[in-house]
């Protein structure tokens, strides 16, 4: 309830005149839900082992709240509430490996490739699937945005705890 | 920036169903209607008033309908198809090429002045590549360099619209609506409406591929749209793989450390801004309270798209260095934050 409230307001005080930097947001929005998920956890949890899949789960969670601006994340949203197993990177490795065998054995129809790749980053983009190509891409763009400034938030804050 | 404004003015001028007025007037809520001076946009565009040839066109055999996606949300919807007409009808005369210029600057501004709902991110992006685009456009044409730089102005505002329309729309990827793209057809090439669709969508998927380019680190100087798209692939997997890692990492570590959690969120806030700061740092407790004071800093550094490693770098010393004053901050916690309010 609290999350809530807060993206809503955080949203609505970026249209002010002196803007805050769009990246300063998320940090901000992301930082400020993922701890207090955190520390929930550890409270609940605070016999048995925290799981890494609820860890995960929250991680996953602040980044969709985070951006919600973006398609991608009502698509995760969706995701994270309807399974408890957060699926969206644990697909990555795998699709990797086949990406490097097909761009070396098709070497001929460029346009097939295209397709494969663009089908690939499509897996990777919660809700690629659904979207068109043009669409798609542009959300990609977005994702790994929020994928980098996520990173650095859960460094930093990995790098507090430890 | 004003001349936007004085945009939206004489693009209403352009649709020559409604000389007088504009159709935006009425449903734009950002149209100042105050500026109908002719405005010079580094392009010379005049201000004549447009024919009403404009709106009629028969017997175009290089018109092009698009559906667009779900109209803005924060834009009536009516506003896409009008801007749309008014650019597509043309034939090649050099007045409709301006006024094709304007609607497209309209609809820039637009996106520029709408941006509470637009994603500000994909924002900032795309003012980035926007030179970029205007200077390839102008060299690409073969055509008048106006015109040129028209048309990929139009293009790049049917791709903003778009990129905008599917953030914000819920059903932007499948519900047809009634906002089309037009196109008219460029000098030398098939007028088939079919491989004119299809010329609009690659342009359009190519143009984003640039934008993806300059986001991905590493890929400048790669040409080529299979070996651009394995990069951003391996990219978007090694960064998933990164928050796989942490999450894990912080799975480990977190049940161990309880209190310094709360530092946490000071040091991150802090870890691209000045270090003289530190109230900044309070800002998510405060939201905690119901309170959001994040807009009256105006000393936030926006945090630099370069590698994560230097950004690393620069969290770390400001974490470590900043650690004792956003320490002392918090105590003065309710006094500090009102005048920020």
């Amino acid at each position: 309830m609290e999350r809530q409230i807060i993206n809503k307001k955080k949203r609505v005080f970026s249209v002010e005149p002196n803007k805050i930097p769009p990246s300063e947001v998320f940090t901000r929005k992301y930082t400020s839900l993922l701890v207090p998920a955190l520390k929930k956890l550890n409270m609940n949890k605070n016999s048995s082992q925290v799981n890494q899949l609820t860890v995960k789960h929250e991680v996953d969670m602040a980044l969709a709240l985070s951006a919600q601006e973006f398609a991608w994340s009502r698509f995760l949203l969706q995701k994270l509430s309807s399974s408890n197993n957060p699926t969206t990177t644990t697909s990555s490795s795998s699709n990797g490996i086949r990406i490097q065998e097909r761009s070396g054995k098709e070497g001929g129809h460029e346009d097939g490739e295209r397709e494969e790749k663009l089908r690939e980053l499509q897996k990777l983009l919660p809700g690629g699937e659904e979207m068109n190509v043009e669409e798609m891409l542009g959300e990609i763009g977005n994702y790994i945005k929020c994928l980098e400034l996520q990173t650095i938030a859960l460094k930093s804050i990995v790098q507090d705890t430890t | 920036m004003g001349g936007e404004s004085n945009n939206e003015g004489e693009m209403g001028l352009n649709h020559g169903h409604d000389p007088s007025m504009p159709l935006y007037a009425k449903a734009d809520p950002y149209f100042s209607s105050s500026d109908w001076d002719p405005v010079v946009n580094g392009g010379g565009f005049s201000s004549s008033p447009y024919p009403s040839v404009v709106m009629d066109n028969p017997g175009m055999s290089c018109f092009t309908h698009y559906q667009s996606g779900s109209g803005y949300p924060d834009m009536p919807a009516s506003l896409l198809p009008f801007g749309d007409c008014g650019g597509g009808q043309f034939l090649g005369s050099e007045k409709n090429g301006e006024s094709v210029g304007r609607l497209m600057r309209a609809g820039e501004s637009h996106d520029q002045v709408s941006d509470d709902g637009v994603s500000p991110t994909r924002k900032r992006r795309q003012a980035e590549a926007e030179s970029q685009r205007n200077k390839k456009a102008v060299e690409a044409y073969q055509e008048d360099t106006q015109r040129g730089s028209d048309q990929s102005q139009k293009k790049h505002k049917d791709g903003q619209s778009k990129e905008t329309m599917n953030k914000e729309s819920s059903q932007s990827e499948e519900a047809p609506k009634e906002n089309y793209i037009h196109m008219r057809a460029r000098r030398g090439q098939a007028t088939n409406s079919h491989s004119l669709a299809e010329r609009v969508r690659r342009e359009k998927i190519s143009e984003r591929m640039r934008l993806l380019q300059e986001l991905v680190p590493g890929c400048n100087k790669i040409t080529g749209k299979a070996v651009m798209l394995d990069e951003i692939i391996n990219y978007v997997q090694s960064l998933q793989q990164q928050v796989e890692f942490l999450s894990m990492k912080l799975a480990t570590v977190n049940p161990e450390v309880n209190i310094d959690i709360d530092r946490i969120l000071p040091k991150d806030l802090l870890q691209s801004r000045d270090r003289n700061t530190p109230t900044l740092g309070l800002n998510p407790f405060t939201s905690f309270q119901g309170n959001i004071s994040t807009t009256t800093n105006p000393q936030y550094n926006p945090l630099p798209q370069t590698t994560l490693e230097s950004e690393l770098q620069s969290l770390y010393q400001m974490g470590f260095v900043t650690n004792p004053s956003t320490m002392s901050s918090f105590s003065p916690n309710n006094g500090r934050l009102k005048p920020e309010l």
